[in-house]
């Protein structure tokens, strides 16, 4: 079963063919969490860097809320919280709406990567940044496979599976 | 889990009836073609359902977001599937991949933004102004939740005034947006002694 994580969602699954998708992601962030030994994988759509209110009604709207959350939901489904590995999508500058300093797929990109490395959790990929939207696909099984589209590309690799001749699954 | 009545919806579509009634009949005559237009929505979804009020999010579309900047801040955006990107650009002649065609659909965005926000701005005595447009080619979803989040400003819900054009003789549509940010919305409304 695919399931869609919009904006400011989250969701985890062991179950082997069950696949995660951020579809159409811009400045937001799809990031992912595997624990390939077991199984399990995770997806938060994050859309912002920081927390603008207490107990917010969706926190995997903001990174620092959602990498907590999302490897806590990663362990309920039986990861380990050190076998755990990220996978970074998303992140682009579509548009530049004047504002100051940078722009918020860069500051998104840079708040969930600094979360991680405080979490102590690796980033095994990432396709982050440029102005073209992607989406980001997790195939959930024993041979967990990351997957990533730009607008109007194919779909490539970012995590597992390219065994011996076999390209990308389109 | 709305903020906005019955009420405030209904006068925010009988604006969106206007503003896009007057950028349509702008269009038409650039184009020298009648223009006709929907009855316009206007509805204030959370975000994760926002996205889907145009359609599939891995779409590819043509956006062209104009940013209304002044007493009031909106964004308008213009989405075109490619097939009527290509009969619009058609016209002149011209592909929309290319620079000219991609300048030809920012002029499309500046003309409906202009002259959609002018009535606007004339009904409640408002100064707006647009910024250059911006044209993309991107997945729907991408250009919507970019948009909605553009300025990093957190919303829990967006306000969608939805119209769609129909250029008659060329079977060519196009949705237009006006995404009014949510401290601009409330100062509209208040105008309007709503």
């Amino acid at each position: 079963m695919e399931t869609v994580v919009r904006m400011g969602e989250a969701s985890a699954s062991r179950t082997a063919g069950d696949t995660l998708a951020c579809i159409g992601l811009g400045s937001c962030i799809g990031l992912a969490l595997v624990d390939r030994a077991k199984g399990v994988a995770a997806l938060a759509h994050v859309m912002l860097p920081e927390t603008t209110q207490p107990d917010p009604p969706q926190p995997h709207k903001f990174a620092d809320l959602a990498v907590p959350s999302l490897i806590a939901m990663a362990v309920a489904q039986g990861a380990s919280r050190v076998r755990l590995e990220a996978c970074l999508v998303g992140g682009a500058a579509m548009f530049s709406f004047g504002g100051s300093g940078q722009d918020i797929g860069q500051r998104n990109d840079h708040a969930v990567t600094k979360l991680l490395d405080e979490h102590r959790i690796p980033v095994r990929a990432t396709a982050t940044g440029g102005s073209k939207g992607r989406t980001i696909r997790v195939s959930v099984g024993a041979d967990i496979t990351i997957t990533v589209r730009e607008a109007g590309g194919i779909e490539e690799h970012l995590l597992g599976a390219v065994a011996a001749g076999k390209a990308a699954l389109v | 889990m709305t903020t906005f009545s019955d009420m405030q919806l209904d006068a925010l579509r009988e604006l969106a009836n206007i503003g896009s009634g007057n950028a349509g009949t702008a269009l038409g005559s650039m184009l020298g073609k009648s223009v006709d237009i929907s009855v316009p929505t206007a509805a204030a979804l959370p975000l994760a359902e926002a996205v889907a009020i145009a359609g599939e999010p891995d779409e590819l579309r043509y956006g062209v977001v104009v940013p209304i900047v002044g007493d009031f801040e909106a964004i308008v955006v213009l989405l075109f599937p490619e097939a009527d990107a290509q009969k619009l650009c058609g016209i002149y002649g011209i592909e929309p991949s290319t620079p000219d065609g991609c300048s030809m659909l920012g002029e499309v965005g500046n003309i409906l933004g202009t002259n959609y926000i002018n009535v606007l701005a004339q009904m409640v005595g408002m100064e707006l102004e647009p910024e250059p447009p911006q044209v993309v080619e991107d997945m729907l979803g991408s250009i919507l939740s970019s948009v909605l989040i553009g300025r990093g400003d957190d919303v829990e819900e967006a306000l969608i005034l939805d119209s769609d054009l129909l250029v008659e003789d060329e079977n060519c549509s196009l949705s237009f947006l006006l995404l009014p940010n949510h401290g601009g919305i409330k100062e509209l409304l208040g105008r309007l002694g709503l």
